[in-house]
C-alpha cells in the first residue's frame, strides 16, 4: 500500500516535470516575433531631421537609434515594389529616409497604401536597422500611421 | 585656352556618359540557409543596396545585418545578439567588380556568365572572393544572380559549443539584385 503510494507521487512528479519541461522548450522554440506595431516608438523625427542626425555622427547613430522602434514623417520621393515589398523612400533621393512595409501590414492593408503617392506627406512607425552609404537610414517592419 | 574648352567638353561629356551607365537597386535580396539534420537556418533580407557601374563593371553592395528576418523569432535573436552582433557590426558590404565584363553587352539581351571578384565584409571582417554568377540582361533592365558558401569561421563568427553540431560552417547565400538604370533627377 505504502510503496504504491510513493510511485503515485513519483508518476504525478514526473509527468509534472514533463509538462514544465515540454512547456518551457515549446515557448522557447515558438517564442513570437517581436511585435513593432504595439510597440510605443523610441523616438519620433521628421525624416530630414533622422537623417541629418545620423548621417552626421554614424556611429552615435548606431548607438542612439539601432533596432529601436521609430516614428518618422517626411515627404514620399521613392515608392518601391519588388514581388509585392513595397518600401517608402522619404525626404530626398540622395538622404533618404528608407522605410519597408512589414509584409502583414501590406497583406491586410493594400487600399490604404495605394492612397500615399510621390509628393505627400507620410507617417511611418518601424524598427531602425541602420544607416546604409546608398539606403540612408534604413527602418524595416513598418506600418502606416498616418 | 580653346584646346582647353574643347578638352573640358570631351571630358564632360564623358562625365554625364559615366553618371548615366550606373544601375541601382534598393530592393535586393539576400538568402541564408543551413540545414543540419537537428536545425535549420533559413532567412531572408531584402534591403540590399548594389550598384553596378556599367561602364566598367565595378559593384557595391551593402546591407544591414538586422534586416534579416528568420520564420523562428529564436534565430532571429541569435543572430542578431550572439553571432553576427549587429551592435558591434551593422553592415555588411562587398565591393569588387565583374572579372569577364568585356563579355557581356549590356545594349544586348542575353544571359551571361560572369565572375565576381572584390572584398566581401561581414562581421567586420574582410576576405577576398571571386564566384561564379550570372547577369540576365532584359530591355533595358539587369538581373545579376550568385550563391556562393561562406565559412562562419572566416568571419569569425562564434558558435557556442552545445551549437557546433547543429549548425553547419558553410552557410549558402543566395543573391538576387534586379538593377535598373540610375535617373538623377
Amino acid at each position: 500500500m505504502k510503496m504504491k503510494k510513493i510511485y503515485k507521487y513519483i508518476l504525478i512528479i514526473v509527468v509534472l516535470g514533463a509538462i514544465i519541461g515540454g512547456g518551457t522548450v515549446y515557448y522557447v522554440f515558438n517564442k513570437p516575433h517581436r511585435n513593432i506595431k504595439d510597440e510605443t516608438p523610441a523616438y519620433t523625427y521628421t525624416a530630414k531631421d533622422l537623417y541629418k542626425e545620423y548621417s552626421e555622427d554614424e556611429e552615435a547613430g548606431n548607438m542612439k537609434f539601432g533596432d529601436k522602434v521609430i516614428q518618422v514623417t517626411g515627404k514620399i520621393v521613392e515608392i518601391t515594389n519588388e514581388n509585392n515589398d513595397i518600401s517608402f523612400v522619404l525626404n530626398d533621393e540622395m538622404e533618404s529616409v528608407n522605410c519597408a512595409l512589414d509584409s502583414m501590414f501590406i497583406k491586410n492593408n493594400k487600399p490604404l497604401i495605394e492612397n500615399y503617392d510621390l509628393g505627400g506627406d507620410i507617417t511611418l512607425k518601424g524598427k531602425c536597422d541602420g544607416f546604409d552609404m546608398i539606403m540612408g537610414v534604413v527602418l524595416t517592419q513598418c506600418f502606416i500611421v498616418k | 585656352m580653346k584646346i582647353k574648352l574643347i578638352v573640358l567638353i570631351i571630358f564632360s561629356f564623358i562625365y554625364t556618359e559615366a553618371i548615366s551607365q550606373k544601375y541601382i537597386t534598393k530592393t535586393g535580396k539576400i538568402e541564408i540557409f543551413s540545414q543540419t539534420p537537428l536545425f535549420t537556418i533559413d532567412g531572408v533580407n531584402k534591403k540590399v543596396a548594389s550598384i553596378l557601374n556599367a561602364a566598367n563593371g565595378d559593384i557595391v553592395a551593402s546591407t544591414l545585418v538586422r534586416s534579416f528576418r528568420f520564420e523562428e523569432a529564436l534565430v532571429e535573436e541569435h543572430f542578431n545578439e550572439n553571432y553576427l552582433e549587429p551592435n558591434k557590426f551593422p553592415k555588411s558590404i562587398f565591393k569588387g567588380k565583374i572579372v569577364n565584363f568585356s563579355d557581356v553587352d549590356i545594349n544586348k539581351n542575353g544571359t551571361y556568365d560572369i565572375t565576381i571578384a572584390g572584398k566581401l565584409t561581414i562581421h567586420g571582417v574582410t576576405h577576398d572572393i571571386s564566384e561564379p554568377g550570372k547577369l540576365i540582361v532584359k530591355d533595358g533592365n539587369i538581373t545579376g544572380t550568385t550563391s556562393f558558401n561562406v565559412s562562419l569561421q572566416d568571419y569569425k563568427v562564434k558558435i557556442e559549443k552545445a551549437y557546433k553540431k547543429a549548425i553547419k560552417d558553410a552557410i549558402l547565400l543566395k543573391i538576387h539584385f534586379n538593377y535598373k538604370l540610375y535617373k538623377k533627377s
